[in-house]
């Protein structure tokens, strides 16, 4: 018995475990006489030889499909060996797990069986037992079938912190070529259904506390870059699209690496790695720093540098603009300065409050000088030679990056900020 | 000014001592646990009793005067492993007794070194929420061994008792000599010394919990990525012994 559940649990979390969205974040759910809460900033309970955080049991209820993706593995057309759990093993070994403090939540998707609607019930029925039969709070991230039933996905909004579904590829052209059977109406359909249902639910807790909550956590999706050839403005573009007209959470970006050989995917794409990287840090920019997509990346340059950090890139192609007084500067300039990231533009704001800051003050306060001397002044120095012609700085500020091999880059799979300066908050500062 | 001064060890002990020394404006040369290790010859030594009725006064005092973040400072850095930890609250609340507005002096260099060792203590109390492995013990409770490099317990402690309301557990600070019991009937926890003599039993669905586990946690990793660096700097060695994934 524990020999079978552990070939099941193996295959399929060896299914699920390219899926890149991990945080448990933003949600917060009480516990009142069950078991588990959801914290807000999300916490991170161990990390993998490749160094990505685990928080979640991440798993797929099965691997069986009906479709025939082209970049998956478990596509109908693969010869693999099917295998599934009940909602109730589900929700067991959710629970053991969850007991002993290994994870934060459960993350549950799926292959597609016999049909979309009859697949997401199955997810459901497993959900369904954990907050009600187990009383568990925890947090519960969703995959949405696509195609399902509205009904059904509401459904899933009520019991889930998040839910989320798969945009795959960027573009329209692209779904229709490697994913046949999935329209992008399909993914669309639903994604528009969650997002007015969070806002109408939003509306409603503000006249009653009374009304359940809906997907608090929000949605979020995911897609794969590389396997078809849009470029990276395209990519940002239609993220910038996402997080304005469907609110969503995260987009998250996954580089394709083949896994199956078809002959409608490229062989072996160029550093996907390095590719994903800068999405994300571009992303980042977009949520956080203010930046706009067409600011960086317009027709001449679709595409993102693979040696420079978005931001840097963008404060090289605008130096009209530096250097910066940090003393006056307001808080959304300092946010452009390369090396100054958000909680140190924080700082900067707050600790100069009581007095004018010097050029020594700023590694204090958490700023990156290695690059941000180049663009900034305090009192009116500089710390460094900031006249350095745009050419030479260019390759300065790329210098040392350049032993990290495509293998060793960090994926900045975090969690948003939270105000409370004590956590340890990770890395997609720029 | 000056002189060495000597109290219980607990917070309460610091506090009624600082009730003493800020009036004053004393800047003693060093404040030790007592018993001290070692004494010099000549120096005297005062030992300050505690003084619950002087610190609750004090403490009201403070909160009126300093910011919620400047008390959570103190409190964090206090807990910090450190020796020199309680000379440094003294030095960053006489400049708060000077009128200083120390919230936001960052780079001060009696508010920076307080101020990056709260962070380390706050720091490292968060990486423990997900760092504490519950095993399952005959006699039905959890039970979990840790080492932090400071004393954690009071920040984990109203994590894990909101978490496992419905559960009986232990966690215990093998470093520091401590742990935290929650009882889910009374639905209270509390801090006490503690040492362990012998191995915990493990029950029977733990063995096979502990198993999936780990056997989830090696299916996940994906080969091409592999970057041992990244993943000792998250789950640095020392912490490993405690976590099931590793053993
Ligand atoms: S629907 Fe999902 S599981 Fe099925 S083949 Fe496509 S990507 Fe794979």
């Amino acid at each position: 018995m524990a020999i079978d559940m552990m070939d099941r649990l193996k295959i399929l979390a060896e299914g699920a475990k390219y899926d890149v969205s991990c945080a448990s974040s933003g949600s917060f759910r009480r516990n009142r006489d069950g078991i588990g809460n959801a914290a807000s900033c999300g916490i991170c309970h161990s990390w993998t030889s490749d160094g990505r955080c685990v928080s979640l049991l991440k798993i797929l209820m099965t691997n069986s499909c009906i479709y025939d993706c082209a970049y998956c593995i478990n596509r109908r057309s693969n010869d693999v060996r099917r295998v599934m759990l009940t909602p109730a093993e589900v929700a067991e070994l959710t629970i053991g797990f969850y007991r002993r403090n290994y994870i934060e939540g459960l993350f549950l998707s799926t292959g597609v069986v016999r049909s979309p609607d009859y697949t997401m019930e199955l997810l459901i029925q497993a959900v369904r037992t954990l907050r009600q039969g187990y009383r568990f709070n925890g947090y519960i991230h969703l995959k949405l079938v696509p195609g399902a039933d509205p009904l059904l996905v509401e459904e899933a909004g009520l019991l889930a912190d998040r839910v989320s579904i798969n945009l795959e590829l960027p573009t329209r052209e692209g779904l229709a070529l490697l994913a046949p059977d999935k329209s992008r109406d399909a993914v669309v359909g639903p994604m528009r259904q969650v997002n007015k249902l969070i806002v109408i639910n939003r509306e409603e807790r503000q006249v009653s506390r009374q009304v359940p909550r809906f997907a608090p956590a929000g949605q979020s999706t995911q897609m794969i870059v590389g396997a078809t050839s849009e470029t990276d403005r395209q990519i940002v573009t239609l993220s910038e699209e996402l997080y304005r007209r469907f609110e969503l959470k995260r987009v998250y970006y996954s580089a394709f690496i083949p896994v199956i050989t078809d002959s409608r995917l490229p062989v072996r794409p160029a550093s996907p790695l390095r590719r994903e990287h800068r999405l994300y840090q571009a992303d980042w920019l977009l949520r956080y720093y203010g930046f706009r997509a067409h600011e960086l990346l317009d027709e001449e340059s679709p595409n993102l540098d693979t040696e420079l950090d978005p931001k840097t890139g963008w404060a090289l192609r605008h130096r009209e603009m530096f250097p910066v007084e940090i003393n006056r500067a307001d808080y959304e300039v300092l946010l452009r300065i390369p090396g100054i990231g958000v909680r140190s533009a924080k700082r900067i704001v707050r600790a100069r409050r009581q007095g004018h800051l010097g050029i020594d003050d700023l590694a204090i306060l958490g700023v990156v000088m290695k690059r941000a001397r180049y663009f900034i002044t305090a009192r009116g120095r500089t710390a460094g030679a900031s006249n350095l012609e745009s050419s030479l700085l260019r390759s300065t500020l790329m210098g040392g990056k350049r032993k990290q091999a495509d293998s060793q880059l960090e994926l900045p799979l975090s969690r948003p900020q939270a105000d409370n300066e004590i956590i340890d908050l990770v890395t997609g500062e720029l | 000014m000056g002189g060495h001064y000597r109290y219980d060890g607990s917070f309460a002990g610091l506090l009624t001592l600082l009730a003493r020394l800020l009036p004053a404006r004393i800047l003693p040369d060093a404040i030790s646990v007592d018993p001290p290790l070692q004494q010099s010859l000549f120096t005297v030594v005062t030992t300050v009793e505690t003084d619950q009725l002087l610190v609750e006064q004090f403490w009201e005092k403070l909160s009126t005067h300093l910011a919620p973040t400047c008390l959570r400072i103190v409190r964090l850095a206090f807990l910090a492993d450190h020796p020199g930890r309680e000379l440094m609250i003294c030095r960053y609340l006489l400049l708060a007794w000077e009128g200083k507005n120390i919230g936001n002096m960052l780079a001060h260099s009696d508010v920076a070194p307080l101020w990056k060792l709260s962070q380390q203590v706050g720091r490292e109390a968060h990486r423990y929420l997900g760092f504490v492995r519950f095993q399952e013990v005959e006699g039905g409770f959890y039970y979990a061994g840790i080492a932090p490099d400071h004393r954690i317990l009071p920040l984990i402690a109203p994590h894990f008792a909101a978490r496992f309301r419905d559960q009986q557990w232990l966690i215990h600070d093998n470093r520091h000599g401590e742990g935290i019991i929650h009882d889910r009937n009374r639905r209270e926890w509390l801090i006490l010394p503690m040492n362990v003599h012998a191995e915990p039993q493990l029950t029977l669905a733990e063995e096979r919990f502990q198993v999936l586990w780990r056997s989830y946690f090696t299916t996940l990793a994906i080969a091409e990525r592999e970057n041992l660096r990244l993943q000792q700097s998250k789950v640095p060695k020392k912490v490993r012994p405690w976590l099931v994934e590793f053993s």
